[in-house]
């Protein structure tokens, strides 16, 4: 198999994976319980209604009275085209909902992310190369700890010691705020700080067990014999050949971590993002918004690791074209 | 001498009657035998629990005369706690069992283990947080608020030893909701992850064993199931679904097999090319002789080592859910209390900080346990 064949095999899989995916969203959505109309219901029956009737009444306003085939398509047609319909809460299209939100989002997880990886990358090789020593010691006790930390908890902690206690910094988030100026920084600082340690200790992990393969391998040996400094051997022989599986690990592992962190901080600091739009519309029964909201990332994550897939094949020649080993 | 090999009443020293080994092992082992009679007893308690009796009522209730005073034991298990017995009957089987059977092995696993001073301490931490998070709460009851006895701190800053740990802001004690969330997480953890391994073997042996198409359909869907950020499609599941205890344990439990299912597979397939398993296949053994004798047991380290790394995420997962407002508002969970402590960050601290040491000490015990276990007993990661 050649690499074309693989990277448009790659990108087939990657659109028939979404399409199962919408596939079983749509097929839960049908067989189970709409909890909008449950709502419904309940409150007719509170107000002395009929809740059959407003049970029937939610399902005809959303199209859910015809045949689940003409829905399937409907369902599909609307995905495929970015026509996600209207929130219920926002009474606006979901697009708009998400376009105004998005920017505090890559506000609050780029920065944290990428000064996690620079920084994880950076101990983990320095634990690799300096295995067993006190600095190797305190950074893998740190991962360890960073890793079990609940990030809601720290992000609370953090916010009774340096707003409520010490007054340092401000309790809410504010809009009114200008988005790029300092003041904005003191904002952001301490969600930045959360997003950070949660990503940055999986990165040291992975990035210390994957270049300690190359702390003792043969050309490593080669090079320090023949006299080459430290750094460059560091740099050129241990953290290059390693640089492509963590990439990988990078695109694949992080994605996840770093939305559900997002998700959990936006609530806490109130930064009006992604996740606090798709945390208010689970609460307020908002189902359109509510799609939209959790298939973001779950599309980031396939595109993902199809970019994954495809730049591994690119860059790594020693990568065969096998599908799977044992 | 005749050479008469072929005929069937043949007994030649190598020849082996697989079956009758197979029908003597069904028969004869008592410990299978216990093993379904615990199984079948527990059913059928939940059968009567759930059948016969009314769910408002206890199954138990009973008075146990102490001398100086009488103790109400008043038992009313739910779905949940059904589920819990089956865990632990599981562990008992599973864990227990083989370990005892096994001395010469126990004892050489203990070795390598007590090694890890962090994994001994987290070992025992986690243990006092199942007994106590299991009996506590039928003996110093439910938290109950006392309204006369809002945000009192805790005895070592002041307070009463009538709430040793303080109060929150409906006067109900810390320390009994921290009890409560106990049970909450290990049950989460415990169960779950039962769930997880039985899946994950099921279908990773089917994919292994069956190989062609099987495997490819079974292992696409697995990777369908690992690109889901998980988080996500159980956010999404709890909010079809409602988040009450079991629903969430379930949900846990069929979304978070995929990366066990990957490793039970990749183990099955090595093993099966292992001399010791073509060997018993050359001398005529069953696949389910093979199956049991020789692949549950070389498997099953690897996959202990797994799920231990596991249940980390399985707690945290449901104590996020709760602190967001989508747990069972009926149990009090450690995610639960941290979240109301947050509007009492000002006047009592303590309410949403206590809890969450709890939590982040349960999580760093089973990360410590499950990377000694890893040193200790997984084939895959022997220590230099």
């Amino acid at each position: 198999m050649n690499m074309k064949w693989y990277i448009s095999r790659r990108v087939l899989w990657a659109v028939f994976a979404t399409f199962i995916i919408l596939t079983f969203t749509f097929g839960l959505l049908l067989i189970s319980p709409n909890p909008e109309a449950s709502a419904a219901a309940f409150s007719a029956a509170t107000e002395g209604g009929d809740p059959e009737e407003a049970r029937e009444r939610v399902a005809e306003i959303r199209g859910e009275d015809r045949p689940w085939h003409e829905q399937y398509v409907d369902f599909m047609v609307s995905m495929f085209t970015l026509d996600w319909g209207n929130s219920f809460t926002y009474h606006e299209p979901v697009v708009d909902t998400i376009l105004r939100a998005y920017p505090y989002s890559v506000a609050l997880v780029v920065p944290p992310t990428i000064a996690a990886i620079i920084a994880g990358f950076a101990i983990g090789v320095y634990s690799s190369t300096h295995q067993y020593s006190l600095g190797d010691f305190l950074g893998t006790s740190f991962a360890f700890f960073g890793l079990s930390l609940p990030n809601f908890w720290f992000a609370i902690m953090l916010m009774m010691v340096f707003s409520v206690y010490l007054g340092w910094l401000p309790v809410r988030y504010d809009t009114s705020v200008e988005f790029w100026s300092l003041e904005h920084i003191r904002y952001l600082i301490l969600p930045w700080f959360v997003i950070w340690t949660g990503a940055i200790a999986s990165e040291m992990r992975y990035a210390r067990a994957e270049t300690l393969e190359y702390v003792n391998a043969a050309w490593t040996k080669t090079a320090r014999a023949k006299g080459l400094d430290e750094t460059t051997l560091t740099y050129r022989h241990i953290f290059r050949p390693a640089l492509i599986p963590l990439i990988t690990i990078v695109i694949g592992d992080l994605v996840g971590i770093i939305f559900a962190t997002a998700l959990v901080v936006e609530v806490i600091f109130t930064v009006p993002g992604l996740g606090l739009i798709s945390y208010q519309a689970l609460v307020r029964q908002d189902t359109p918004l509510v799609l939209v909201t959790i298939m973001i990332p779950v599309f980031i994550a396939i595109i993902g690791n199809l970019l994954q897939d495809v730049a591994y094949t690119m860059l790594d020649p020693r990568i065969s074209y096998e599908e799977r080993d044992a | 001498m005749s050479l008469e090999t072929d005929t069937p009443e043949s007994t030649g020293i190598d020849d082996i009657d697989w079956e009758e080994i197979d029908a003597n092992a069904v028969r004869l082992d008592p410990e299978i035998f216990y093993k379904y009679v615990s199984l079948v007893l527990l059913c059928l308690l939940w059968a009567y629990d759930y059948i016969y009796r009314d769910p408002r009522l206890s199954l138990l209730d009973v008075d146990i005369p102490l001398g100086f005073t009488t103790f109400n034991l008043e038992l009313n298990p739910g779905n949940v706690d059904y589920l819990m017995g089956l865990t632990l009957l599981a562990m008992f089987w599973w864990v227990a069992v083989p370990l005892a059977r096994s001395p010469e092995m126990t004892k050489q696993y203990w070795r390598e283990f007590r090694r890890n001073k962090a994994a001994v301490a987290s070992l025992v931490f986690l243990a006092v947080i199942l007994v106590v998070g299991l009996i506590g709460p039928l003996i110093i009851g439910r938290p109950s608020s006392d309204f006369g006895a809002m945000h009192e701190a805790p005895v070592f800053l002041g307070g009463t030893w009538e709430y040793p740990l303080g109060t929150n802001s409906r006067g109900e004690g810390i320390f009994k909701i921290v009890i409560a969330g106990m049970r909450v997480s290990m049950q989460v953890g415990l169960i779950a992850t039962l769930i997880v391994i039985v899946l994950a073997s099921i279908v990773g042996t089917t994919a292994a064993f069956s190989g062609g198409w099987v495997d490819e359909v079974l292992m696409r869907f697995v990777d369908l199931l690992m690109t889901f950020p998980t988080f996500f499609l159980i956010l999404f599941l709890v909010y079809i679904y409602g988040g009450d205890l079991f629903m969430l344990i379930v949900i846990l439990g069929i979304t978070g097999w995929g990366g066990v299912c990957r490793l039970v597979r990749s183990e099955a397939l090595q093993r099966t090319e292992e001399e010791y398993i073509e060997a018993a296949e050359a001398a005529g053994a069953t696949m389910r002789y093979i199956v049991r004798r020789h692949l549950i047991p070389n498997v099953s380290n690897t996959v202990i080592t797994a799920a231990t790394l596991a249940i980390p995420f399985l707690i945290l997962t449901e104590a996020v859910l709760a602190f967001l407002g989508f747990g069972d508002p009926d149990v009090w969970s450690w995610g639960r209390i941290i979240a109301e402590g947050r509007d009492d960050l000002g006047t009592a601290w303590w309410v949403a900080t206590i809890p969450g040491i709890f939590l982040f000490a349960t999580v760093l015990a089973f990360n410590f346990l499950g990377d000694a276990l890893r040193d200790a007993i997984d084939p895959r990661h022997q220590i230099r």
